[in-house]
């Protein structure tokens, strides 16, 4: 079938006006388009990044000489907690989930996603969170004992006043946020992929973002029991968790918060490897070498992900047996992300490598992230981790590990998929001076924390003495962060320029093959003015010009296609809801009931009390429009253009 | 869609059952469970909220099922019969919260068995409203016919709700008997 242009307008024209947000402050505050929310939650995320920069510039400062006077011990606290606080929670799991909300509707073909209200309620609980840690910050009630919190230190009688209640109510609404970008994603990926994409077609970067929602649902309730039923309970209603004077148990604490805190790790690098696939195959003209193995790798990984939590607490007392299990699977884990290794440098080796910037982001991150990786099997042997627990090596480590799992293919993803967003290229020059500025930026900054902890330097000190010895690898580490920052500088200016005044992009400017680059740059509101039928794993090399397309949707209302879990056959059709305010005014709600809670347990109540309204306002404003009508088969509304 | 409704259950679900875990990791540190003298919870008030909460399936999966045949007539009665049963298990839950014999501020057991109970009276309350909430709207507006399907979500997550309240009953009510 072929629409002339004219048709083509008009339908473009109806669906835009159904599908596009309200104009206007108040279509502002009730948008519920994926691409909008995920744009926000990117430059939030990306202001966070920042800010933990900032941070950490400012730590690095302090270190730079021996026994500095720039910042006392106290600011030091709250700078560093702000710090892992901000990269862990405000920046590292937040913008991966925003890549997903942002693409995994338009790489399986969707007009939208899954629950576009909920979508936006995640994203005001995020935005809460950040509010209210940053304006802590600057009142001087920061947290300060921590990004993980460790208690007794962390319990009322070490910490009196506020700042670890603050830590408590942030890590829950950024749990709320990444819980329902799970949901929201697991069933985007289930039930709402184009006609013909089986989970074998899948694309490898939804493989990434469905298997990390999985894991998110598993660890974030642990992260959310510990932080908001048991910490701030202790602190506030006198409850025992971990007071061991009444039978409480401080490594019960440990065993909660790393049973999340080591699967965070891999819910942040993860979809990280879901951007490398389609990078690396685009710019090497090669299908990936291994999907299978590559898929089933995610997904061992996350598995052995949850079986590893212990490895954080070998300088406690746990049993032999115990340390030698997780030693073992800490070690075990190596194998499947080293098949994911393997499977690029395999695709690479037998392509035509284009070394482009998001290239040479994916180079730099299988180099840094390999030290990572090293030094993650050294960590795991317990005696080694012994002699080097709480000092600057594993601050090394983990910094090599989520810069260059995590952050090195994020800004290679930038850099590949900022045309989509935008409708305009990077300027490439630009580019690649951020990324060698990059590159050794880290290496500067990270690599002499490795000799620091041998020398027996512990992390989370605001200073040292020049008899240390340490003050020659502290200056070489504070002039690679200046280096880094210089790069981000340089990445700003770039990424600023470009959205103004790039080079316009057109709808594939990579000649990629995923269905994101069968849609205009930046994609309409509707997304596709069809919806994609899916006949291969790289539809737009296989079906470059003729792509097969749905046609029956109705365009005069958000219509959207359901279709079955392993098929993905065509099941029925579903209208998706508009724009709302109840979403922003229920994160209000947790807003009253979580901060409230610090100050009185009758917050709770009252904030219980007014989210019922809430509720009540969302389910009625949810029943108008109309219904949903069955489909018999596929055959019927599948038509072949 | 039930799939929303099923990822939240799996979330609370876990969450139960991390508070369990770490309920049972308590044992370890005592010699008594209860502990210091601490009398077993009562289990009269838990037993007959328990029996209530069946009973109260028969009036959700009718209510579920007339909404899957659109029958509004059958909606609304058995969605008032399903408020009418679910009020009282929610106040029944007070006593059971004391039927304890022990305070969230007493020890690290109480502390424990306090927020299993605790939280899962909030998702407890939580399907008060909605069966409530939901049931109103049936009487105040028309219903369309996407809507219907509401009322089996509802359900859905009841048998979610009371079934993982069977485990809470017997490690956290009868369990102090056996550990």
């Amino acid at each position: 079938m072929t629409l002339s242009g004219e048709t083509v307008a008009r339908e473009s024209t109806v669906l835009e006006d159904v599908w596009r947000d309200t104009p206007g402050i108040g279509g502002w505050l009730t948008a519920v388009d994926h691409k909008t929310i995920g744009k926000r939650y990117l430059i939030t995320t990306f202001l966070m990044f920042l800010a933990g920069g900032v941070e950490a510039s400012l730590m690095r400062t302090q270190l730079a000489t021996p026994s500095s006077s720039l910042i006392g011990p106290d600011r030091y606290n709250q700078l560093f907690t702000t710090h892992g606080t901000t990269m862990m929670f405000l920046f590292g799991v937040p913008v991966m989930n925003a890549m997903g909300l942002y693409f995994v509707p338009l790489m399986v073909g969707a007009r939208t996603i899954a629950f576009p209200r909920l979508n936006a309620f995640g994203y005001w609980n995020y935005i809460v969170g950040v509010v209210f840690l940053y304006v802590s910050l600057f009142v001087n009630t920061a947290p300060d004992a921590g990004w993980f919190a460790y208690v007794p230190l962390s319990g009322p009688a070490y910490s009196p006043g506020h700042r670890v209640d603050v830590w408590a109510q942030v890590v829950t609404f950024t749990e709320i946020a990444a819980l329902v970008a799970a949901v929201n994603i697991i069933v985007t990926t289930f039930k709402f992929r184009s006609p013909g994409m089986s989970l074998n077609r899948i694309p490898l970067f939804v493989w990434a973002q469905l298997v990390v929602s999985f894991m998110i649902v598993f660890a974030m309730p642990a992260v959310a029991t510990g932080s908001t039923l048991m910490l701030a309970a202790d602190r506030a209603i006198n409850t025992h968790w971990f007071n061991y004077t009444e039978g409480g148990d401080a490594l019960l604490w440990q065993h909660i918060f790393w049973f999340f805190g080591h699967p965070e790790v891999y819910i942040i690098f993860l979809p990280a490897l879901g951007f490398v696939t389609p990078i690396v195959e685009t710019f090497c003209r090669r299908r990936v070498f291994g999907y299978t193995a590559l898929v089933l790798a995610n997904i061992t990984t996350a598995f052995f992900a949850f079986g590893l939590w212990v490895h954080h607490m070998f300088a406690t007392p746990i049993p032999e047996l115990g340390e030698s299990m997780f030693t073992a699977a800490s070690m075990v884990i190596a194998i499947p992300t080293g098949v994911q290794i393997f499977c690029w440098i395999a695709t690479i080796w037998a392509g035509r490598p284009r070394l482009t910037t998001a290239m040479l982001f994916v180079l730099g991150f299988i180099f840094t992230f390999v030290i990572g990786g090293i030094t993650g099997v050294m960590l795991a042997s317990v005696a080694f981790d012994k002699q080097v627990h709480d000092t600057f090596f594993v601050v090394a480590h983990l910094h090599y590990v989520l810069i260059g799992g995590g952050l090195t293919p994020l800004f290679g993803a930038f850099y590949f998929w900022f045309p989509k967003v935008t409708g305009r290229l990077m300027n490439e020059t630009l580019g690649k001076l951020h990324f060698w500025l990059f590159l050794i930026g880290v290496n500067l900054t990270f690599f002499p924390m490795h000799l620091l902890g041998f020398d027996g330097m512990p992390r989370r000190v605001y200073t040292y003495s020049a008899d240390t010895g340490w003050e020659q690898l502290n200056l070489i580490a504070t002039i690679g962060a200046a280096i880094i920052a210089l790069s981000i500088i340089v990445f700003l200016v770039n990424a600023v320029r470009s959205w103004f005044g790039g080079e316009l992009a057109g709808p594939n400017p990579w000649a990629a093959s995923g269905l994101e680059w069968a849609t205009p740059s930046p994609p309409p509101a509707f997304n596709f003015l069809h919806i994609p039928v899916t006949t291969s794993r790289h539809p737009l090399w296989d079906t470059s010009d003729d792509l097969p397309v749905v046609t029956g949707l109705r365009t005069d209302r958000r219509e959207v296609l359901i279709t079955t879990t392993f098929d993905a056959r065509p099941d029925h059709r579903h209208d998706s809801p508009p724009g709302s305010i109840w979403p922003l005014y229920l994160a209000l709600c947790m807003a009253l009931l979580f901060i409230g809670s610090i100050f009185s347990p009758w917050f709770v109540l009252g904030g219980i009390g007014v989210s019922l309204i809430g509720l009540a306002g969302w389910g009625w404003s949810a029943l108008d429009g109309p219904g949903r009508e069955r489909v018999d088969t596929g055959d019927e509304i599948v038509d072949m253009a | 869609m039930w799939w929303g409704t099923l990822g939240f259950m799996v979330i609370e679900g876990w969450t139960t059952a991390l508070l369990v875990a770490s309920y049972l990791y308590f044992r370890q540190n005592y010699d008594a469970w209860p502990p210091l003298r601490t009398p077993y919870p009562s289990l009269l008030f838990p037993s007959i909220n328990l029996v209530i909460m069946l009973v109260s399936f028969i009036p959700a999966r009718r209510a579920a099922a007339a909404g899957k045949r659109l029958d509004l007539t059958a909606v609304k009665r058995w969605l008032t019969v399903f408020s009418v049963v679910v009020i009282p298990i929610l106040v029944l839950r007070w006593w059971e919260l004391w039927a304890l014999n022990t305070r969230w501020d007493s020890n690290a057991y109480g502390t424990a068995a306090w927020t299993i109970v605790g939280f899962h009276t909030s998702l407890l309350a939580l399907d008060v409203c909605d069966t409530i909430g939901l049931t109103l709207f049936y009487y105040l507006r028309r219903m369309p016919p996407k809507a219907y399907s509401d009322c089996s979500d509802n359900s859905f997550y009841w048998y979610f709700t009371v079934g993982i309240c069977v485990p809470i009953y017997l490690i956290v009510y009868v369990g102090p008997r056996i550990l």
